[in-house]
């Protein structure tokens, strides 16, 4: 049944494009009709919860950061990006960062939405805190190996590449697609949240992680 | 459940037919030139200082393709396109804009990548950008600085 309407909205879709092309409007309105077709929930609830990698890199004050110890008993996002990154890694870690300061104080405080570099080599602890500090001074940036990086993000179903210069002998990184929402009761990471997740998705949500409830 | 499923498997095939006749109404006035224009155009304000995102959707009202080619601003040192493959970006040196279609920059997709900012593109401002196309003449666009969050089905 969800199938079906789904296929039905874009046909739909499509119709509506086809008419605005050759119609004399263009409020912009197509654009909205097309993205509609992702029209799914942001947020999957896994039914096997990730265990938390065992993960220490280094923080952005250069020291070393125990993922499992400084995040134990509290609730916990972890996002892989770069700051290099114009588009999805800033927009990401800025949904977050505002749906973050929606939450009562004792709740901002006790959350920690952690950002793991896929570009280590560019992203220092330095680099990573001057961009960090323009969305979210609390934000944890961690940086270290790529390889201990990339073994971690596969733990949590992430795949990340290595960065490489491409013809033009730009360096081109990769991010991850997904956040991932760890509970504060189990410490397991039970949610999984697509790129399109929006201000409002986490605005929603927030509330229910820091208590570790399914939202 | 049943009542509703019946009425929408009439009503597709409708609109689809629909379209369909538009489009065959529209291949009739026929002068080979596309005929472009910008419209939903933004620029979330960046965390970085030298680096920016931009989007816009390039609309082609004519009858023939054209190229985006190139795209300069003089705020920026470089303006690059770039297309996402899977969670990489990889720059490109252009693309298509098809007759009677759209050439769509969103988030997640394609994307103009702005480097070398002379100023940090804040909220509120606007960013003057020209685009240029392998047939018609360059286009120039006032391309509006947006919240860092802005999404653009929402509006804010």
């Amino acid at each position: 049944m969800r199938k079906k309407t789904f296929a039905a909205a874009v046909l739909l879709a499509a119709a509506t494009l086809t008419l605005s092309a050759c119609g004399g409007s263009d409020s912009g309105s197509p654009v909205a009709s097309v993205s509609q077709e992702t029209g799914k929930r942001a947020v999957t609830v896994l039914d096997q919860p990730f265990t938390k990698p065992a993960l220490v890199l280094t923080d952005t004050q250069g020291k070393p950061y125990d993922l499992r110890k400084e995040t134990a008993g509290r609730p916990t996002l972890v996002y892989f990006g770069y700051t290099h990154c114009p588009d999805v890694c800033p927009l990401t870690m800025n949904n977050i960062a505002v749906a973050k300061k929606q939450l009562p104080k004792a709740e901002q405080d006790d959350l920690r939405v952690v950002f793991v570099t896929t570009d280590p080599d560019r992203d220092t602890p330095a680099a990573l805190g001057k961009w960090l500090k323009g969305i979210d001074p609390q934000a944890v940036g961690l940086t270290g190996k790529f390889a201990t990086i990339q073994a971690a993000a596969y733990r949590l179903g992430i795949t990340v590449e290595a960065p490489h210069k491409d013809k033009n002998g730009k360096i081109v990184s990769t991010h991850g697609t997904q956040v991932v929402a760890f509970s504060p009761k189990t410490d397991a990471g039970y949610l999984l949240y697509g790129e399109d997740a929006t201000v409002d998705d986490y605005t929603k949500d927030l509330p229910k992680i820091v208590k570790g409830e399914n939202p | 459940m049943r009542p509703i499923r019946s009425a929408r498997l009439v009503a597709v095939p409708a609109t689809a037919v629909a379209g369909a006749l538009l489009l065959a109404a529209c291949g009739s006035d026929t002068d080979g030139r596309a005929e472009l224009s910008v419209q939903a155009a933004y620029i979330p304000q960046p965390v970085s200082d030298t680096m920016a995102a931009g989007f816009l959707t390039i609309v082609n009202k004519g009858d023939a393709e054209d190229e985006l080619t190139s795209v300069t601003s003089p705020a920026a040192g470089q303006v690059t396109l770039h297309e996402t493959v899977g969670s990489s970006m990889e720059q490109v040196s252009s693309l298509d804009v098809p007759a009677h279609g759209r050439l769509v920059f969103k988030s997640g997709g394609n994307h103009l990548m702005f480097e070398m900012l002379k100023n940090k593109p804040v909220q509120g401002a606007t960013v003057t950008v020209r685009l240029h196309f392998a047939a018609s003449d360059p286009l120039e666009v006032e391309i509006p600085v947006k919240s860092a969050t802005y999404n653009p089905k929402t509006g804010h």
